[in-house]
Formats: structure tokens, C-alpha cells, sequence
């Protein structure tokens, strides 16, 4: 079954159609995956596809811009894809997306919280059980899961977690998220890990001006989580590898979720859906709400 | 030191397009039009040139309040910039709010230069607004 991928990924390097291959090998551990790049047939082998490939492989993309790579990716991963081309940042003849079908993958945490079964739904990621779809939306090749267990979505409201937050008082929502943000350590996790984060120079690192505190203190918490979550509006995708890596597990999918479905909303638009729409917040309407102006 | 709520004046940070709302609370200082002396006006090009970091930076650094006020729809001298000032405020107000920061503390209008009547009465209510939203509590020590 993987056979299959392996023998794309050797025609691909062997026809010069790419430089290099971005995709998983298992890790040192035996179990989890790691990111393995590609640029050698003999290598080709180490490729691996399985639950375990939880990392959004579109964040190396940016590493390479001019050369000719093929990347697998799974549905989430081509949306963040598919925002890179939207915003420039890439050619879509420089990248070969050897798409995946893919059923969900496992949540590190709750695996190591004692999960029994890695098939049991309660191990996968949760941004998994909201996902609408197991098939990329553009890809160059489709490598079908033959073992496919169907889509493990629940079907349940992908925002039920943020309309719980929303109707609580505004004094809770202050001391819910001064909660949250108070364990940051500004460590910007989030950020590296993000494929949407590649300015050349992040506010955060700013000095001259100094847009906000860079000691690890509420006032900079705050800003820092908010005008993260502001400059990934309309260009999300839910990857939710933020949330993933941080070390002190803030919620920061509950902030990108608010903002997806605030503009769901307002202006019907949702990230990452379509090459040739132009990004949210580069483009208008004519009939935008305009209600809570005065 | 206790204050009363009502008593205290808030600050308000204004940023007002150069061609319309500047010239709207310029032409109220012509005519005589008062207004409270709470807002502290920034003329920008447009206000689509505010970035959602200016309003931030306000609000953390002790503005009670924050006011974009621009061209009315349409009327924008670069065309569109207040289009896209709709659309990315819309987004930041909503979050705000959602991070528990009172909706009332960031706010948008549309004033054109001959609409010195509107400003003074936007200015009044505005301050009235923030009076009720209290002190702005990222002045509090605990923040730093």
C-alpha cells in the first residue's frame, strides 16, 4: 500500500519533476513520525503514511521557494497550501502535492495520557473530529487509502467550544483568557510552527516601534495571543499545530475558530477553500455589515 | 485613591482620516461646536491605514477608548481604503469583545468634513460610552 507512494515519490526524483520530497519517517522512537525530506531515490524508502503524521509539512514550503518540491499532504495541509498560492508565496508549478486521503490523525498528548486503542476516535486530534473532508481539495496525485476507516468527524458543531465561551459575561471571558495567556512564555512555538507566519520580521521581534511588551508579562501575553490570532484572520486553515506545540497548552484554537467563524459570518468566506479567490482582508465588498459603525 | 466611575474622565484615542473626519471635527472647532475635550485626535491618510496593532498599542498602553472614524462608504479619497477598514476592524471588534475587553471600547465611524454636528454628538456619546465601561484595567499592575 505504501508501496504505491514510494514508487511515485522514486518517478518523481527520477524524472527530475522535483528536487526534493517533503514527507514522514518514523521517528527514533519506532512509533511517532518525524518530517524526512527527500531528495535521493535510495531514500525514498524511509517515506511512511499512517495516523502518526500529525505535522502540517506545508511550514517547510517557504525553506525552498524556487525549487521544485514535492510535498504530501494531508486535506488540512493542502488548505494552508492553497493560502500560500492565494497570498504569492508560491508557484503552483513549483510544488507537486502528492495528496493523502486521510481519516484523522492521533493527538500526541492524549495518546501519552494513557489512550488504549490508537484507533479509539477519543485518541485523534480534535481538530480531526471537525474535519469535513478525508480528500485533499487540489493535489497532482491522490494516494488513496485502501485501509481508509472513513472520515472519524463527529458531525458535531465545529464551534461549540467557542458559542460556550461567547455567551459567558464579559468579566469571564477577561479572566478565562488572563488565565490562559498568564502561562505564555513567549517561547513563539506557535509562531515557527505556524506555514502562515513567514514575514521576514515579526512584530513581536520589532523594536523600533515596539509594538507591544516582549517579557513575558499579562499586557504582552495579551497582545502577543491577540495580534497573532488577528494576522491569521481569513488565512487559518485549522491545522491546529499551534495549539499543538505550545508547551503550556493554551487554547489558541478557540481565538482562530472565533475568528473563522466571525467571518464565516460577515463575509461567507473560508480560508484556504479556493486558489482563485483573493485572500479575505486583501479584498471587499461592497455589502460588508457595516452596521456596527456609526 | 477611589474614584468615582462617572466622575473620571477617560482618554480616547481618535484616529481620523485626513480627508473626511479630521476635517468633520476641524469644521466643529470652526463653528464653535463643542465637544468634550476627552479624544486625542491622530490624523492618518485614511483609515485604512490603521493597523489593528495602533488600536492594541492604545489600549494596553492606558486609552480607555479607541474611535477609527473615517470617510462614509463610497466617499473614500483612495476609493476603497474604508472598505478594507470595514472588514478588518469587523474582525478585530468581534475579538476584542470575545477576549472579555468591553465592545464599547473600540469603536468605528463614518464623519465627513461637513458633518461637524455629527462629530460633536458622536464625541458626547462616545465619552458617555466609556464613562459607563469604567477605568481601562490594563493600567492595573497586575498587567506588567
Amino acid at each position: 500500500m505504501i508501496d504505491e507512494l514510494k514508487i511515485k515519490a522514486r518517478e518523481l526524483l527520477k524524472n527530475k519533476q522535483v528536487d526534493l520530497i517533503i514527507g514522514y519517517q518514523r521517528a527514533s522512537d519506532g512509533v511517532l513520525a518525524m518530517p524526512c525530506f527527500v531528495d535521493r531515490e535510495e531514500d525514498v524508502d524511509k517515506l511512511i503514511w499512517d495516523v502518526y503524521c500529525v505535522y502540517n509539512l506545508a511550514n517547510y514550503l517557504k525553506d525552498y521557494a524556487g525549487q521544485k518540491i514535492g510535498i504530501i499532504a494531508k486535506p488540512c495541509d493542502v488548505r494552508s497550501i492553497v493560502v500560500l498560492l492565494q497570498e504569492n508565496q508560491l508557484r503552483r508549478e513549483n510544488v507537486y502535492i502528492i495528496g493523502v486521503e486521510c481519516s484523522g490523525v492521533i493527538d500526541e498528548k492524549r495518546l501519552r495520557l494513557g489512550a488504549k486503542d490508537i484507533q479509539e476516535s477519543a485518541t485523534f486530534g480534535v481538530k480531526c473530529k471537525s474535519c469535513k473532508s478525508s480528500t485533499p481539495s487540489i493535489c497532482d496525485y491522490l494516494f488513496k487509502d485502501k485501509e481508509k476507516k472513513g472520515k472519524i468527524s463527529e458531525d458535531k458543531d465545529e464551534y461549540e467550544s467557542v458559542r460556550k465561551l461567547e455567551v459567558r459575561s464579559s468579566l469571564e471571558r477577561l479572566k478565562f483568557w488572563e488565565e490562559e495567556f498568564s502561562r505564555c512564555i513567549r517561547c513563539y512555538a506557535c509562531r515557527q510552527v505556524c506555514p502562515m507566519c513567514y514575514c521576514p520580521k515579526c512584530v513581536a521581534d520589532q523594536a523600533m516601534p515596539a509594538w507591544f511588551s516582549k517579557g513575558a508579562n499579562l499586557k504582552g501575553n495579551l497582545s502577543w495571543n491577540l495580534i497573532r490570532a488577528i494576522h491569521l484572520g481569513g488565512r487559518c486553515i485549522d491545522c491546529g499545530e499551534c495549539e499543538r506545540v505550545c508547551p503550556v497548552g493554551i487554547p489558541l484554537r478557540e481565538l482562530n475558530k472565533k475568528i473563522e467563524k466571525d467571518i464565516k459570518e460577515l463575509f461567507k468566506y473560508e480560508a484556504g477553500a479556493n486558489v482563485e479567490q483573493k485572500p479575505l482582508l486583501a479584498s471587499f465588498d461592497k455589502d460588508d455589515p457595516g452596521d456596527w459603525i456609526k | 485613591m477611589k474614584e468615582n466611575k462617572e466622575d473620571r474622565e477617560p482618554k480616547i484615542v481618535g484616529f481620523l482620516c485626513n480627508w473626511c473626519s479630521y476635517a468633520g471635527a476641524d469644521l466643529a472647532g470652526t463653528s464653535r461646536i463643542e465637544y468634550p475635550p476627552n479624544i486625542r485626535i491622530i490624523r492618518v491618510p485614511c483609515s485604512g491605514r490603521v493597523n489593528p496593532l495602533f488600536v492594541l498599542k492604545c489600549l494596553m498602553d492606558g486609552a480607555d477608548g479607541v474611535l477609527i472614524s473615517g470617510c462614509h462608504i463610497g466617499d473614500c479619497h483612495y476609493s476603497e481604503g474604508n472598505f478594507y477598514a470595514r472588514r478588518r476592524f469587523a474582525i478585530l471588534k468581534r475579538l476584542l469583545e470575545y477576549l472579555g475587553i468591553d465592545s464599547r471600547r473600540f469603536q468605528m465611524s463614518w464623519v465627513s468634513a461637513s458633518e461637524g454636528d455629527k462629530w460633536s454628538k458622536l464625541i458626547k456619546e462616545l465619552v458617555q460610552e466609556i464613562k459607563q465601561a469604567g477605568p481601562n484595567k490594563s493600567n492595573d499592575k497586575k498587567h506588567d
